[in-house]
């Protein structure tokens, strides 16, 4: 599990690589740091890590641990990979049918309708899914298309 | 070998030019090649000696050949003695197969190697067919059955012994892909798009056949159990055709960057549906082309592009000829 980890250090040589031992010691595999020093320096520098951890747990003790060394804990959240997916809706959409209940895992990014010349409308929708719940919600839309009569058109 | 034909239409007009053409490389292969009978619905022209190509090249009607057996029967042609090889391309019925399904049944029981452009028979008994192939030791090709010209069976039986095949998705039926590109480009509606199809003779005399997707789900169930070790029928396929894309529907596609094409898929679902297809994937082909995507665990990606009906056909039902050929010399 991907976590943004993002502590403030102390402006002072060495305080890096006390942080870092905890995160290693707790089987935490970093991705990535950005740290970024201001000038003049405000004596507390942000560092934005992006850590990879066996599970929450080691990310809580990771906290712990660094708590414990005086370290500030600034943010610490789950990464979430998403996909985003086009779909078209052709017929007489009630959109809240779509959007309901099971849909809570997915944010609407945008969506656009056209001024039909036929009875049907049409209906493009911007979604952003988590990647590991894609299938779950194309599946919804398929079940929910079919029971409306709407012509469902998701990507190859 | 000896060869009979059964159906003189389009196909098996093609076929016999074809074969007239390459006669001298055919002689290589076999000196003794020789097309013996030639039959459509209403009777057949026979000789032991073999037929002479240069006059049935140019004949219109079967029946202007001299010696034209009417009243005689194609089934009767399957029963001349040293028959080895039948062409079959008869039209297409994927409600019983027939008249193709008898012929190829008939053939196959007498041991006799079959070539068919007729999706009909195999949609409709395709273990039946294969198995009868085996238990007789000959062979029963079809490439011509799928997407035209497209070498996809050859391709995966020869070129990808070693992969498993994963998913098959292809645009494969050139008339809905012509209508959709028209929209496409053009922004026409879909009737309009039709009607143009229609007048362009490119359309099936039921047009229902093309845009309801029925001739796709054929092709998507001979792929299934030929390539994926399937055993589906017509029924399993979900199917959705294009009477329902509109040019508003069209237009909001084109603006994501998709094109909306009939795609016919064999994964976990196996189905036939307007979709949405990246403009930059290798699969959004324009105007009357099918395209054939093959993902397999070992090969990755492979995309074959190009005509799916018309006379490039047969160039896969002289492909399985010589397939057949070469394999009978090695034996
Ligand atoms: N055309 C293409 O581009 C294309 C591409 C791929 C696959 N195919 C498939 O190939 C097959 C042939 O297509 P085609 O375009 O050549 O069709 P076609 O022009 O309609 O020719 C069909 C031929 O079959 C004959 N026939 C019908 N019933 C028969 C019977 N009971 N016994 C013997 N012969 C019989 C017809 O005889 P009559 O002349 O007496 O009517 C005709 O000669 C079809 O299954 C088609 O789906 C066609």
């Amino acid at each position: 599990m991907k976590f943004d980890l993002t502590i403030a250090l102390p402006d002072r040589p060495g305080q890096l690589v006390k942080a870092l031992e905890p995160i290693a010691k707790n089987g935490g595999n970093i991705i990535s740091i950005i740290h970024e020093r201001e000038e003049p320096s405000t004596g507390i520098i942000p560092v934005s890590l992006v850590v990879d951890f066996p599970s929450k747990l080691n990310l809580k003790e990771t906290i712990n641990d660094l708590k414990n060394s005086g370290v500030a804990i600034i943010r610490a959240e789950e990464i979430i990979d998403t996909t985003h997916i086009t779909v078209i809706l052709v017929g007489r959409v009630d959109l809240r049918k779509f959007t309901e209940n099971k849909m809570k895992k997915v944010k609407i990014l945008g969506f656009e309708v056209s001024s039909p010349t036929s009875e049907d409308t049409c209906l493009k929708l911007e979604l952003e899914v988590p990647a590991e719940f894609v299938e779950e919600v194309m599946d919804h839309l398929r079940k929910i298309a079919e029971a409306e009569n709407v012509l469902l058109l998701s990507p190859i | 070998m000896n060869v009979i034909i059964v159906g003189f239409g389009f196909i098996g007009k093609e076929t016999v030019r074809a074969l007239y053409k390459k006669m001298d490389i055919i002689k290589r292969l076999d000196e003794e090649f020789r097309i013996i009978g030639i039959s459509d619905s209403k009777g057949y022209i026979y000789n032991e000696k073999g037929l002479n190509l240069e006059k049935l090249i140019n004949i219109e009607r079967l029946s202007d050949y001299m010696a034209y057996n009417e009243s005689g029967s194609a089934e009767e042609l399957i029963e001349k003695r040293d028959v080895d090889l039948m062409v079959e391309a008869t039209p297409t019925n994927i409600k019983n197969g027939e008249p193709g399904l008898t012929f190829i049944r008939k053939a196959l029981k007498r041991g006799i190697h079959v070539v068919t452009s007729n999706k009909g028979p195999l949609v409709v008994a395709f273990k039946e067919l294969t198995t009868l192939a085996k238990m007789n030791n000959c062979q029963l090709l079809y490439e011509g059955t799928v997407a035209g010209a497209l070498p996809v069976f050859s391709l995966v039986r020869k070129c990808l012994q070693g992969d498993k095949i994963r998913r098959i998705m292809g645009i494969l039926n050139g008339t809905t892909n012509y209508i959709l590109s028209k929209m496409y480009f053009e922004g026409t509606s879909f009737e309009l798009a039709l009607k143009e199809a229609q007048e362009r003779g490119i359309t099936e005399r039921d047009p229902s056949y093309d845009v309801d997707g029925i001739d796709a789900a054929c092709k998507i169930v001979i792929l299934a159990n030929a390539l994926m070790n399937k055993d589906i029928r017509f029924e399993d396929v979900k199917r959705t055709g294009i009477r329902r894309i509109t040019q508003e529907a069209v237009s909001l596609a084109k603006k994501a960057n998709y094109a909306i094409k009939l795609i016919g898929v064999i994964d976990k679902r196996i189905e036939v549906a307007p979709k949405l297809v990246p403009i930059n994937h290798p699969l959004c082909v324009h105007g009357t082309l099918n395209a054939i995507h093959i993902e397999s665990d070992l090969a990755g990606r492979i995309t074959l592009i190009g005509y799916g009906a018309g006379k490039e056909t047969v160039s896969a039902i002289m492909n399985d000829i010589f397939t057949i050929l070469k394999d009978l010399r090695k034996s």
